[in-house]
C-alpha cells in the first residue's frame, strides 16, 4: 500500500477522523440537529467552492469569486423590490458574465488567471459600491419571504439551503461526469497542450469553466444575502480563503486534472468541521484565518502534481 | 529588426508618456490638480504604495509573483506598533529600535514565504497568497481586532514635518527608491534577479543557485513591505489588521502598469515609480475632477489588463493558466 494509492482516499479519511476527534471531545457535536445546522451554515461557501473547483480543475484560479459574491448580495437586495424572484436571474446572469469576461481575458488576451480574475474582481467591487451607494442595504422582510423564502425555510427538519446546495452539486456532478464538456474539462486539466493537439476547442472550455465559477459565486452571494436578509459590497468578505481551502483539501490539486465536485463537498465539510471544532476546543476565533492559511499551504504541498511543473515560478 | 526595436521602444516609454498625458489631462480639466498642495497629497498617498511595489518589483523581475504583501504589511505594522509602545513610545527613547525590528520582521516573513515557495515547490502566487492569509490572520491574533495608536510626534513628523511643501516621508521614500535602484543595478543579487527572470534554465545551467536567489528575493521584498508598513502607520498614526488592505491590488497594478512584464526579466524600479504615480494620479485626479472614488478599482482593473496585454509578446507563449 503505497502513499499514492492512499492519496485519493485521504480527504474522506481526514473528514471522518476529524469528526471522530471533535465528537469524542464533545458528544453534543454529533447530534443530528447540530450536524445539520452546521452543514446548512456552510452552504453559501460550498456553492462558491463548487464553482472554484472548475477554475482550479483546469489549472487556473478564480480570485474574483468573493467580489462577485459581494456584488450579487448588492444586486439581489437592490433588484428585489422591483423584480421579485427575477432578481435571482439577474444575479446568475451577472455572475456568468463576469466569469466569462475573466475566461476571455485569460484565454484570448493571455493574461494569467490570477491577474485577470483579480482585475475583474476590482470591477465587480466598484460596481457593488456604485449600486449600493457604499452602504449596507437591507431586504424588506415580506418581500424577501415572498420571493426567496423557499431558499431558507425548513422541510422535514432539513433547512432548504442544503437542498439548494444538493441540487447544484448534482447538476455539476452530471456536467462533470456525464457530458462531453466534463470529458473535455478533464482533458484540459490533465494536459492542455495534448488537448489542443487532439482538436478540442480549449478556449471555449476554459471560458466555460470560468463562467461556471462566476455563476456559482453569484448563487453563493444570492443565498448568503437571502440568509442575512441584506447586501453590502463587503458582506461576503472572508469567503475566498476557505473556498480555496475547501477545493484543495478535498483533493483537487492546484495543477488540476484530478478531483472534482464531490471532492469539494468533502473539502467543504472538512472546513466546516474545523471551524466548529475551534468552537468546541475554545480556540480564539481570531486564530481561524491563520489556521486556514497554514492548512492551505499544507494542502497545496500535499496535492500538487510536481511532474506537471518543470519550473516552479 | 526595425519592428522589434520600435516595439521595445514603445513598451519602454509608454508608461512615462501615459503618466505625462494623465497629468496634463487632469490639469486642463481642473487647474487645482497641479498645485503644490495637491501634488503633495499624491506624493503622500504614493509613498507606502511605492515601498510595497518596489518590493514586489524584484519578485516580478524574477518571473514569480508575490501576493503576500497585505499580510506582511499588517504583521509588520502591528509588531512595530506594539514594540514601539512597549519600548517607550517615542523615537527619542529606545523605541527607535522598533524601526529596525519591523524591517527584520518583514525580512523573516519574506524569508518564510520564499522557503515555502522554493522548498515545498509550490507556485509563488499560491504560496504567497496563502502566506498573506497567514500574515493577516497573525496580525488579527496579535491585535484581537483592536487598533493601536502611534501618536509620537517625532514619528508622526514623517507626515507633519514638511520640507519644500512635501512631508518628510516622501524624501525617505526617495532614499529607499535609490536603495532599490542600487540593489537592482549595482549588486550581483540585482543582476541575478534578471538572470532568473530572463531564463531560469539558462541561469541554472550557468551555475547560478536559482533557489537561493529566489529566497533572497522574497526576503528583500519582505523588507520593503515593512518599510511600506512603517510609512502607512506614519501616515495615519494607526496600526491594525486592516493596515495592509488594498496593497495587493494597488502594488501589482502599479508594477505592471509601470512596464515591468509579468513574464520576468524586463523592467525595474524606475518603471515601478512611474506605475505607482500613474495609479495614484488616476486615483487623485478622478476625485479632483469630481468622479466618485469607487470607480478607481474598476479603472485599475481595466488598466492592469491592458498593461499585461501590451507587455506580452504574443508569439513567444502558447498558453497561460
Amino acid at each position: 500500500m503505497s502513499l499514492d494509492r492512499i492519496k485519493p482516499h485521504l480527504p474522506w479519511i481526514t473528514l471522518l477522523v476529524l469528526v471522530a476527534i471533535v465528537g469524542g471531545a464533545d458528544s453534543n457535536f454529533l447530534k443530528p440537529h447540530n450536524l445539520i445546522s452546521m452543514v446548512a451554515d456552510i452552504m453559501p461557501l460550498f456553492i462558491m467552492a463548487l464553482g472554484m473547483t472548475f477554475a482550479i480543475y483546469i489549472g487556473g484560479i478564480d480570485l474574483s469569486a468573493q467580489s462577485v459574491a459581494n456584488m450579487t448580495t448588492v444586486i439581489a437586495t437592490v433588484a428585489l423590490p422591483t423584480l421579485g424572484i427575477s432578481a435571482a436571474v439577474v444575479c446568475v446572469v451577472a455572475g456568468l458574465a463576469f466569469g466569462m469576461v475573466s475566461g476571455f481575458i485569460t484565454t484570448r488576451l493571455l493574461v494569467p488567471s490570477f491577474v485577470s480574475t483579480l482585475a475583474v474582481g476590482g470591477v465587480a467591487y466598484s460596481l457593488a459600491q456604485y449600486l449600493s451607494g457604499q452602504r449596507a442595504l437591507y431586504m424588506d422582510a415580506t418581500l424577501r419571504d415572498g420571493s426567496f423564502g423557499w431558499m431558507v425555510g425548513k422541510s422535514f427538519g432539513i433547512p432548504h439551503e442544503i437542498f439548494v446546495g444538493g441540487v447544484l452539486l448534482l447538476a455539476m456532478l452530471f456536467l462533470q461526469t456525464r457530458t462531453t464538456f466534463g470529458r473535455a474539462l478533464k482533458a484540459v486539466g490533465a494536459g492542455e497542450l495534448a488537448a489542443v493537439a487532439s482538436g478540442l476547442n480549449v478556449t471555449r472550455i476554459k471560458v466555460m469553466a470560468f463562467a461556471l465559477s462566476g455563476m456559482l459565486a453569484a448563487i453563493a452571494g444570492l443565498l448568503f444575502s437571502v440568509k442575512l436578509s441584506g447586501g453590502s459590497p463587503t458582506l461576503a468578505n472572508g469567503f475566498l480563503l476557505p473556498a480555496i481551502v475547501a477545493v484543495l483539501v478535498g483533493g483537487t490539486p492546484l495543477t488540476g486534472g484530478v478531483g472534482g465536485v464531490v471532492n469539494t463537498l468533502i473539502g467543504t465539510l472538512i472546513v466546516a468541521v474545523i471551524r466548529s471544532s475551534m468552537l468546541y476546543f475554545e480556540i480564539d476565533a481570531t486564530m481561524q484565518q491563520m489556521v486556514f492559511g497554514i492548512i492551505l499551504i499544507a494542502a497545496i504541498a500535499m496535492t500538487i502534481d510536481r511532474s506537471k511543473l518543470r519550473i516552479v515560478k | 529588426m526595425n519592428g522589434i526595436l520600435k516595439r521595445e521602444a514603445l513598451v519602454k516609454w509608454a508608461p512615462l508618456i501615459v503618466l505625462l498625458v494623465l497629468i496634463l489631462l487632469f490639469t486642463v480639466l481642473e487647474p487645482r490638480f497641479f498645485s503644490v498642495r495637491n501634488l503633495a497629497r499624491i506624493a503622500i498617498s504614493s509613498t507606502p504604495a511605492l515601498m510595497v511595489a518596489l518590493g514586489v518589483t524584484f519578485i516580478i523581475i524574477m518571473g514569480s509573483i508575490d501576493l503576500s504583501m497585505e499580510g506582511t504589511v499588517s504583521v509588520t505594522a502591528v509588531v512595530f506598533a506594539f514594540a514601539f509602545l512597549a519600548l517607550g513610545g517615542t523615537v527619542l527613547s529606545w523605541a527607535w529600535l522598533a524601526l529596525p525590528l519591523a524591517i527584520l520582521v518583514g525580512a523573516v516573513v519574506g524569508f518564510i514565504n520564499g522557503l515555502v515557495h522554493v522548498k515545498l515547490r509550490i507556485p509563488s502566487f499560491m504560496a504567497s497568497l496563502a502566506m498573506g492569509f497567514v500574515g493577516t490572520g497573525f496580525a488579527l491574533l496579535l491585535t484581537g481586532g483592536d487598533r493601536i495608536r502611534v501618536e509620537d510626534e517625532v514619528f508622526r513628523g514623517l507626515l507633519t514635518e514638511r520640507w519644500l511643501g512635501f512631508p518628510v516621508m516622501v524624501y525617505v521614500a526617495a532614499l529607499f527608491l535609490l536603495i532599490g535602484w542600487f540593489i537592482q543595478a549595482k549588486t550581483t543579487l540585482g543582476r541575478n534577479f534578471y538572470a532568473v527572470g530572463g531564463g531560469e534554465e539558462l541561469a541554472h545551467a550557468s551555475g547560478l543557485n536559482v533557489n537561493r536567489v529566489r529566497i533572497l528575493g522574497f526576503t528583500l521584498a519582505g523588507m520593503f513591505y515593512a518599510v511600506g508598513a512603517l510609512m502607512a502607520v506614519g501616515r495615519i498614526g494607526i496600526a491594525e489588521t486592516a493596515t495592509g488592505n488594498n496593497f495587493m491590488f494597488m502594488s501589482i497594478t502599479s508594477v505592471v502598469v509601470g512596464g515591468t512584464a509579468l513574464w520576468g526579466g524586463i523592467g525595474g524600479v524606475w518603471n515601478t515609480l512611474v506605475g505607482v504615480l500613474i495609479v495614484n494620479v488616476i486615483g487623485n485626479g478622478m476625485v479632483v475632477i469630481g468622479l466618485p472614488g469607487y470607480v478607481q478599482d474598476a479603472v485599475l482593473g481595466l488598466l492592469v489588463i491592458v498593461a499585461v496585454v501590451l507587455s506580452t509578446d504574443r508569439k513567444s507563449i502558447s498558453f497561460v493558466k
